[in-house]
């Protein structure tokens, strides 16, 4: 018998195709969002839960204060890892990676082998002990001893896949300026999506003895992320106490020894590691963070969409049901029973759910690629399928499918087979009267739906362009320096290059389209040093926490940072007994000065120094932070990044001339170069990523609203043909006709949007004020989304209500 | 008035074609009162379309007031009929979402009569046809004989120079047909064009011609009342 019903249900919606299609276009965009959106959700929360005993593992943050706000970063003294392992049994282990910036390119280490050279782009330092926590699958080399030896790289799989090809790349040796390594072990990150992001690790003991000796030392160098497994049995709370005020203790000690003023505090947090990829606000954290509320946006989203797509694919069925009543008329008196009319609509509803289904994860699967670079992921469909939450997925997704179906497939065989087939038979306009009040209720419960996809479709819409404007915004607002046309090349790392540095910026001078040039250890946009400053002539006083920018002659001229008092660097002269200091002046308010010019500051880096100019603030870092506190120390010789204002008319010249002086003076070493207006771009990666995956969830919510909309009116439109034909046999012009029709379909969509409006002010606002400078939010914004998706809506009813309007009076007359 | 020459329709659908009209010549002189009769499906509703411009004929000409309907554009086609003809249809065609003044009213709002004079049309038109009480009321609390009474008010508030009727005592009792009858005799006489189709003897005895329809042919015409 099933087989029957399929056969007619197939014929039925070959029959009408405008309906099959409109249906199956509907539900197939909105299963496509929804699984897309799914993925990317199971992936974020399956972030760092790879590793065995995963619940166990803790990084260490600090908060510490020396006066001032509180500072928390996700760094911790490399000596930590260390004594936490052997001051507390409660520790399984513990070990440290060394900070990396993957941002910034001069993090790139190049290696020679073979006398190619390869990038390897994040590339940190560690010991044995990172992979007896972090339980990588090894391909070669051995996890337990790879790092014990010095100048020991091992390898991530891809890595190695790109130096080595297939061939094994144990034992061989990767050549940089400095040094050789042996490569002692390869890992593979497939499948272990974690905050970790290096591609290359080098043991601890390759770094140069001095070194070595004050990483065990110093409880100031803040250069580590240390990490430590718990055992079951320890009371985490009860612990950190415990540790913190060991801590307290080694560090009150350390500072006597080492007879250090200073005043405040720190504090160790134990941050459980699936926790990372979603924590903020810590200094120094990893990139690929994201925020948690935006995780819990797409959920709603893609529920909405999945309700939207739901809600069409109801109103469709329903509606288009309306229009059988004469065959269900026959069909009752040629003896069906009502469980066999139901199970008819059921199988239609079926092959369309179905069809839908194989469709959308085709489509998923076509574009994954696409989908994948949107979100800088390596999702794939099989994977995340075929895991343990896949299944259930998948299995849930099967079951709303059918649920779908006997929902849409027995509304309408209820509602049909219930009627008696002599109201059915007697004549339309006799049905019509006697479902007169059911017909009635259902439209305005079909309106009630549209109106809630038009919240939807209005709210997504607004935020999008509010969210476009805040990026546009923050990419555009003057900085109080000139970005433009500014070129930074990251220096190579190497030591090596200080003795070429004077020469290399000399012979970049000779071009006439090099307008200036100077180097720096820190720019605007990039991660700042933190500074300890006394303020006050005499050695008392406590030290206060300031960023600083280490720089070179030319600096603020490069940069066009205006002063508000005082000079700069280039016009003072050397000065062996005490340092010139610039500040900003929010460093000025920080530290309370009166007369600043002339004051005097202390820093454990310097002599006594003098504050010699006040620049205006300006931003150096995101707008989402206010204007710090800042310092600039005169340090020509520290050289992180050279700096080059070239002709903004002769771009390509000027960067000819930087590549040929770079060959000359820096040969074997890749240049790494960037604009300095696009790094202060990146500043703003995760604002433009919400805001394309916004942009595309406007798409798929348009695209769903419209056609839903497409769908009812075209229903309520037919419902009304007769009622359009006599108003054109009275006279009424297209014109007219049409415009009575789609009016009240706009009245719906302005009721939304009034609806709307609101919610977003709130939650968007929220938004914005996650910026220290922000757009205000205006009605524009408002007004904007709310008449694209008029527009939007006008077109869809138009196109059905000319092609009613546009009939012959006569077809819809000659029935009656 | 009408004038006809060979007017044929011919409706389509897949491989089979159906001649509802074969071929009409047909004259109607202003102020006549015409009935048309015939046997169901021999084409009296086609013609009535036809005459009314709500649809097109496939071949022949067509000429009203001394257009030629035929060569005009469906705006020019509107535009004629919305000045010169209205309709009254067998199952009254109302709009049942506006009250009876607003069905009476739409014609003219169409032709864009300012609101006041209106008003006064109406008042007129439901005074005369005795229905000035009902106004308010919706299409369906109305029986039978008062919707075709608000159909007739509806046809005639613009003033048409021809009054089209299918069949408008159709669905009506004898009583209240006679009613309607008399208010279309009324009409004739004071001055009104009428071209009726109607399956009663009695009907067409108020009209001065009837022509007979059959396969779509005319098959004759004899005058009435002379």
């Amino acid at each position: 018998m099933w087989g029957s019903f399929f056969r007619m249900g197939f014929r039925v919606l070959m029959r009408q195709k405008k309906f099959f299609l409109l249906n199956l276009a509907g539900l197939t965009i909105g299963i496509v969002a929804f699984v897309f959106i799914y993925l990317y959700v199971e992936n974020a929360l399956y972030y760092d839960r790879s590793w065995k005993n995963y619940q166990h593992i803790y990084r260490v943050n600090e908060t510490y204060s020396t006066g001032g706000k509180a500072e928390k970063m996700a760094l911790t003294p490399y000596l930590l890892a260390g004594k936490l392992k052997d001051n507390f049994p409660g520790i399984i282990e513990s070990t440290r990676l060394f900070f990396t910036d993957p941002s910034d390119k001069n993090d790139v280490s190049s290696v020679d082998y073979g006398g190619k050279m390869y990038d390897i782009p994040n590339l940190t330092i560690g010991d044995t002990r990172v992979f007896k926590i972090f339980n990588y699958h090894f391909t070669e080399g051995n996890p337990d001893s790879c790092l014990v030896h010095p100048n020991s790289m091992v390898l991530s799989l891809a890595m190695k896949k790109t130096i080595f090809g297939n061939k094994p790349a144990l034992g061989k040796k990767l050549k940089t300026s400095i040094r050789t390594y042996t490569v002692t072990g390869v890992f593979d990150k497939t499948n272990r999506p974690s905050h970790l992001e290096f591609d290359a690790i080098i043991s601890t003991n390759s770094l140069d003895k001095h070194e070595q000796q004050q990483l065990y030392t110093n409880w100031f160098w803040m250069n580590c992320y240390t990490y430590v497994e718990l055992a079951d049995s320890v009371n985490v709370k009860k612990f950190v106490q415990r540790v913190n005020y060991f801590a307290d203790t080694a560090i009150g000690h350390y500072i006597q020894k080492q007879k250090i003023k200073i005043s405040g505090y720190a504090h160790l947090n134990f941050q459980p590691i699936q926790k990372i990829h979603f924590s903020k606000g810590l200094l120094y954290d990893s990139h690929s963070n994201i925020n948690i509320t935006y995780l819990y946006i797409f959920v709603t989203v893609a529920l909405f969409i999945l309700l939207m797509a739901s809600i069409n694919y109801i109103n469709f069925a329903t509606a288009r049901s309306l229009k059988r009543v004469r065959e269900t008329g026959v069909r009752k008196v040629m003896g069906a029973f009502q469980k066999q009319l139901m199970l008819q609509y059921i199988s239609e509803a079926l092959i369309i759910t179905f069809t839908a289904f194989i469709l959308s994860l085709s489509l998923v699967e076509l574009l994954m690629p696409a989908f994948n670079s949107l979100v800088n992921r390596h999702i794939t469909l099989v994977d995340s399928l075929f895991s343990g939450s896949g299944l259930v997925f998948g299995f849930l997704l099967i079951m709303f499918m059918l649920l779908l179906a006997l929902f849409s497939g027995s509304f309408p065989a209820f509602v049909l087979s219930s009627l008696k087939p002599v109201e059915v038979l007697g004549g339309r306009g006799l049905i019509l009267r006697s479902n007169k009040k059911h017909v009635f209720t259902t439209v305005r419960l079909r309106k009630f739906l549209v109106v809630v996809q038009y919240l939807v479709a209005i709210g997504v819409i607004i935020s999008t362009l509010i969210i476009a404007a805040q990026v546009h915004y923050v990419k555009n607002r003057p900085l109080g320096f000139d970005k433009k046309d500014v070129v930074v090349i990251n220096s190579p790392a190497d030591t090596s290059f200080r003795s070429r540095a004077a020469n290399f910026i000399m012979a970049l001078k000779t071009d006439t389209n090099i307008e200036q040039v100077t180097t720096a250890s820190s720019l605007p946009g990039y991660l700042t040093e933190k500074i300890l400053v006394r303020s006050g002539d005499s050695a008392v006083g406590h030290l206060q926490t300031l960023d600083g920018f280490f720089v070179g002659y030319h600096y603020f001229d490069l940069l066009k940072i205006p002063l508000v008092k005082g000079k700069y660097f280039s016009a003072v002269k050397p000065n062996d007994s005490v340092e010139p200091f610039i500040v900003n002046e929010a460093a000025i308010r920080f530290l309370g000065l009166k007369h600043p010019l002339g004051s005097f500051l202390y820093t454990p880096y310097a002599k006594k120094g003098r504050i010699i100019g006040v620049v205006k603030n300006f931003n150096f870092s995101s707008l989402h932070q206010k204007v710090e506190p800042l310092i600039f120390v005169l340090r020509p010789q520290f050289i992180q990044y050279v700096v080059v204002r070239i002709n903004p008319h002769k771009k390509k010249e000027a960067l000819a001339h930087i590549r040929n002086v770079w060959k000359k003076y820096n040969k074997g070493y890749t240049m790494y170069y960037t604009f300095l207006d696009q790094k202060l771009d990146t500043l703003y990666r995760s604002d433009q990523k919400m805001l394309s995956l916004f942009f595309y969830f406007s798409l798929f919510v348009i695209l769903i609203s419209a056609l839903g909309l497409f769908g009812l009116s075209s229903f309520l439109i037919e419902q009304r043909s007769k009622e359009i034909s006599i108003r054109k046999v009275l006279g009424g012009s297209e014109k007219q006709i049409v415009l009575m029709l789609v009016k009240e379909y706009l009245v719906l969509v302005l009721i939304a949007g009034a609806l709307i409006s609101p919610v977003v002010y709130y939650f968007i606002g929220k938004w914005l004020n996650s910026f220290a400078y922000h757009i205000h939010l205006n009605l524009c914004y408002f007004v904007a989304g709310i008449l694209l998706v008029l527009l939007i809506a006008f077109f869809t009813v138009l196109l059905q209500a000319l092609f009613m309007v546009r009939k012959r009076p006569v077809d819809a007359l000659k029935y009656e | 008035m009408i004038e006809t020459k060979q007017l044929k329709k011919v409706f389509k659908s897949a491989d089979i074609e159906t001649v509802a009209l074969a071929g009409i010549d047909l004259k109607v002189e202003e102020g006549e009162f015409v009935s048309v009769m015939g046997p169901s499906g021999c084409g009296k509703t086609t013609l009535l379309n036809l005459l009314g411009m709500i649809d097109v004929a496939t071949s022949g000409d067509y000429f009203f007031m001394g257009k030629d309907v035929c060569s005009l554009r469906e705006k020019q086609r509107t535009h004629l009929r919305k000045e010169n003809i209205g309709f009254v249809f067998q199952n009254f065609n109302l709009i049942e979402e506006l009250s009876i003044w607003e069905n009476i009213e739409l014609p003219l709002i169409y032709q864009g009569v300012k609101k006041s004079e209106r008003k006064r049309l109406i008042m007129d038109v439901i005074d005369r046809l005795e229905i000035t009480h009902r106004k308010d009321l919706l299409p369906v609390q109305l029986s039978g004989g008062q919707q075709q009474r608000v159909a007739v008010a509806r046809a005639i508030i613009t003033r048409p120079h021809l009054l089209l009727a299918d069949e408008p005592t159709g669905n009506l009792d004898s009583m209240h047909g006679e009613e309607v009858m008399n208010i279309l005799d009324e009409l004739n006489k004071a001055g009104m064009t009428i071209v009726m189709v109607t399956h009663s003897h009695h009907d067409a005895s108020y009209s001065r011609r009837i022509v007979h329809l059959f396969d779509g042919q005319i098959i004759n015409e004899n005058l009435n009342r002379i």
